[in-house]
């Protein structure tokens, strides 16, 4: 299972020095079709697509000559494309930011919390991960009817313990909607890396721990010097995965601000812009333009992604 | 190591998998069924936004199955805020419907670009019927072909709970200032004045044609604006948002966090005393509190109107248009002729409580009867919609958000002007 992955990423070291076994070109190409063959149709033919519908004038849906770089200078020059395209980016950076603090704080104490627990550590983290299991769209209906000014059981909560001032309109407030789309995520996400967490601290050795209570290290020393470190690669995978699923963010902001990031647009994000201008624009060349939005989004997702991978591998190295 | 590349590679695609989902296909093939021929059973499938009202557009069809044995009529309503898209994807394929139901103006012009629509001017007869606005609505912005018969329109009033004002004694107003007066009769009995869904900005510039496009001067204004002759910053359009401002006081406190379903119940539920909304929302209030009686009127112009007379902004709805790949072109232009007929009207308007642009119908609704008398005695353009969505930023996107800016008191009637100006100005030119 894990031997093909590393060809995949250096093809141009021979196979028989990783595995030490020899296929026959043909077989190889049998095992590999299927999945080449997804891939192209599902991912590679849709990408190369929307990169060249973003090259095109539209009119509707019908291609109206080619228009060189126009459709990416309409997007970060023109209103409302620039304005909007800023203001909605720097919301994806803040859900990024926002479920970064959250994992590697809340998530990582609780999965070590639940490493050292032996019986009731699977039943707590199906307890954390169940709400990962919920479509996002439902969470986010779920979480703006109990935040409701008028129906709402959270504001009547804090109202019936006295905690009145505390009762806010959270999705009326532009300081505050923005804020709860980040919390609400980060809610929905928090089993992901608890149980990544889990999964990394359960495949230290245990000697190592062993080694380093036995010099005396305190409980507290034995997770900063020693388990920490070796979670290195795990905090690299989780990190780039936020970023890409907060920069990709649509249905939970859909969800508590719906398609035009209410109120004031103060919850808008990448996802909803690219929904606005492809769905509910008037404009013959939403195509274009929102192809343009999603290839700009896709490359700024892609090299980040291995800035990111470049840097946690460094890090590793200075370790091991 | 492998484990780490293998998430990563994982993430990476699900990254690029998400981003690419919505591209859309290339050359649609024509849709699958076979024509069927004269004795053969048919089925027609018809699309909507309006899932909401799904029985009684089957009751509809109903009467047009039994009139016309061996067609299946095939309704399927969806989510108004998801049927744009839908629509798009199956006019785009092959499992799009015979017959969709198409937004208005600038809604259904990226369709009748693409080809997707057949024009049907030349085949259905009766189009003429139509008032020359509400036909509008579905002809094509470039070449003025009709694509659709138009079956709706919407009225925008204020509505309020009959049975409220009577326990209070208090009545509609017929001036502006009996119209202030009623607002501070009821913030004084303690009811929210008007319940407003302001966390969906759609509603917004709805409201703000309500209270002020007797102030702006509703068709003369937009007479003037399409000309060049006026434009957004002018002083009477501004005047009209600083209206919307001074609603304000008599909206909920936190308006600005209420969701139109929220404010629907606050109303239904006596919570709040007036609804200033759309004819659309009627049924909504009959099935939420049918022992409620419910009344209608026109918001009073303030002093310094261009109008003297209240008006009622309405907007052809949709119509419903053929697909240019449908298989069954003649059974669906034999209904789509049914709809043009005043039967289809007078049925349209019992079943889905909505008024058709066909003339002739009776309201047996009270209510709808008055409704519709004020806005055919008084109309005005819903001017964002009817105009100021052929482009983006399309007017109702930027006065929306912005009047909530306003709520929030971060920006100034001034602001909204120019911004409304500016946004439009994008793509809009004035034809003299």
């Amino acid at each position: 299972m894990t031997a093909p992955a590393t060809t995949v990423g250096r093809t141009a070291r021979p196979r028989s020095k990783n595995t030490g076994i020899h296929l026959p070109f043909g077989v190889g190409l049998a095992f590999v079709l299927p999945a080449a063959l997804l891939f192209g149709v599902f991912i590679l033919y849709p990408m190369v697509a929307a990169l060249s519908y973003s090259f095109f004038d539209w009119a509707g849906t019908r291609q109206a000559g080619f228009a060189g770089f126009s459709n990416y200078v309409t997007l970060l020059t023109q209103a409302p494309y620039a304005h909007d395209l800023r203001n909605a980016f720097l919301h994806n950076l803040l859900l990024f930011g926002g479920a970064v603090l959250f994992q590697n704080t809340l998530g990582l104490g609780i999965a070590a919390l639940l490493h050292r627990r032996k019986r009731t550590k699977r039943m707590f983290q199906t307890i954390f991960a169940l709400p990962y299991l919920v479509s996002p769209m439902v969470i986010g209906y779920l979480w703006s009817l109990m935040l409701s000014p008028l129906f709402g059981p959270v504001n009547a909560i804090l109202r019936g313990v006295g905690l009145d001032s505390l009762a806010q309109p959270w999705l009326g407030d532009p300081n505050l909607a923005i804020w709860v789309v980040v919390g609400v995520t980060a809610w929905q996400w928090i089993g992901f890396p608890i149980l990544l967490y889990g999964a990394a601290m359960g495949g230290i050795a245990p000697e190592i721990d062993e080694a380093a209570s036995l010099d005396g290290a305190t409980s507290w020393k034995r997770f900063r010097y020693v388990t920490l470190p070796m979670l290195t690669p795990t905090i690299g995978i989780i990190t780039v995965l936020t970023f890409i699923g907060a920069m990709e963010s649509m249905a939970i902001p859909f969800a508590l601000g719906g398609s035009s990031g209410s109120p004031a647009r103060s919850t808008d994000v990448m996802m909803l812009l690219f929904y606005r201008t492809a769905f509910e624009s008037g404009n013959a060349n939403s195509i274009g333009i929102s192809s343009a939005l999603a290839t700009v989004l896709f490359l700024f997702i892609l090299v980040v992604s291995v800035v990111i991978t470049r840097f946690m591998r460094r890090a590793e190295r200075r370790l091991f | 190591m492998t484990t780490r590349k293998h998430l990563v590679l994982a993430g990476l695609t699900v990254g690029a998998l998400a981003l690419t989902a919505c591209a859309p296909a290339s050359d649609a093939p024509a849709s699958g069924e076979q024509p069927a021929d004269g004795g053969e059973e048919v089925t027609l499938t018809v699309w909507s936004w309006q899932a909401a009202t799904a029985p009684a557009w089957e009751a509809i069809f109903d009467v047009y199955e039994e009139e016309n044995p061996g067609v299946t009529i095939q309704f399927e309503g969806f989510q108004p805020t998801e049927y744009n898209q839908i629509l798009a994807t199956g006019m785009e394929g092959s499992d799009g419907p015979d017959i969709p139901m198409l937004r208005a103006y600038g809604g259904v012009q990226n369709a009748i670009r693409a080809g997707q629509l057949d024009p049907i001017g030349d085949d259905i007869d009766g189009l003429d019927q139509f008032e020359p606005t509400v036909l509008r609505a579905s002809e094509g912005q470039e070449d003025g072909l009709t694509y659709g018969v138009p079956f709706a329109y919407q009225t925008m009033q204020m509505f309020y709970n009959k049975t409220m004002f009577d326990e209070m004694g208090l009545e509609e107003p017929t001036t502006w200032d009996e119209f202030i007066d009623l607002q501070e009769a009821l913030l004084a009995e303690g009811v929210t004045p008007m319940a407003l869904g302001a966390r969906e900005d759609w509603v917004l510039p709805m409201f703000h044609d309500i209270v002020g496009s007797a102030r702006y001067g509703g068709a003369e204004f937009e007479a003037a604006v399409l000309s060049g002759e006026k434009d957004f910053t002018d002083p009477d359009y501004v005047a009209s948002l600083e209206m919307v401002e001074q609603m304000q006081q008599y909206l909920d406190p936190d308006v600005s966090a209420i969701a139109v379903a929220d404010a629907s119940l606050q109303f239904t539920a006596g919570l709040a005393a007036q609804w200033p909304g759309g004819s659309f929302d009627l049924p909504t209030f009959r099935d939420g509190a049918p022992d409620t009686e419910w009344g209608v009127y026109q918001v009073p112009p303030p002093p310094g109107s261009v109008l003297d007379t209240p008006v009622t902004p309405g907007y052809a709805d949709g119509s419903f248009g053929l697909n240019a790949s449908s298989a069954n072109k003649e059974e669906a232009l034999a209904l789509l002729s049914w709809m043009a007929t005043p039967e289809f009207g007078q049925i349209f308007a019992d079943e889905a409580q909505q008024f058709s642009p066909l003339p002739g119908v009776e309201y047996s609704d009270p209510l709808m009867q008055e409704m519709n008398e004020q806005y055919t005695e008084n109309p005005a353009p819903y001017l964002l919609l009817v105009n100021f969505r052929y482009g983006d930023p399309a007017g109702t996107a930027v006065l929306g958000p912005d009047i909530q800016s306003l709520f929030l008191g971060q920006a100034t009637p001034e602001d909204l002007a120019t911004n409304l100006q500016t946004g439009v100005s994008t793509w809009f030119t004035p034809s003299p």
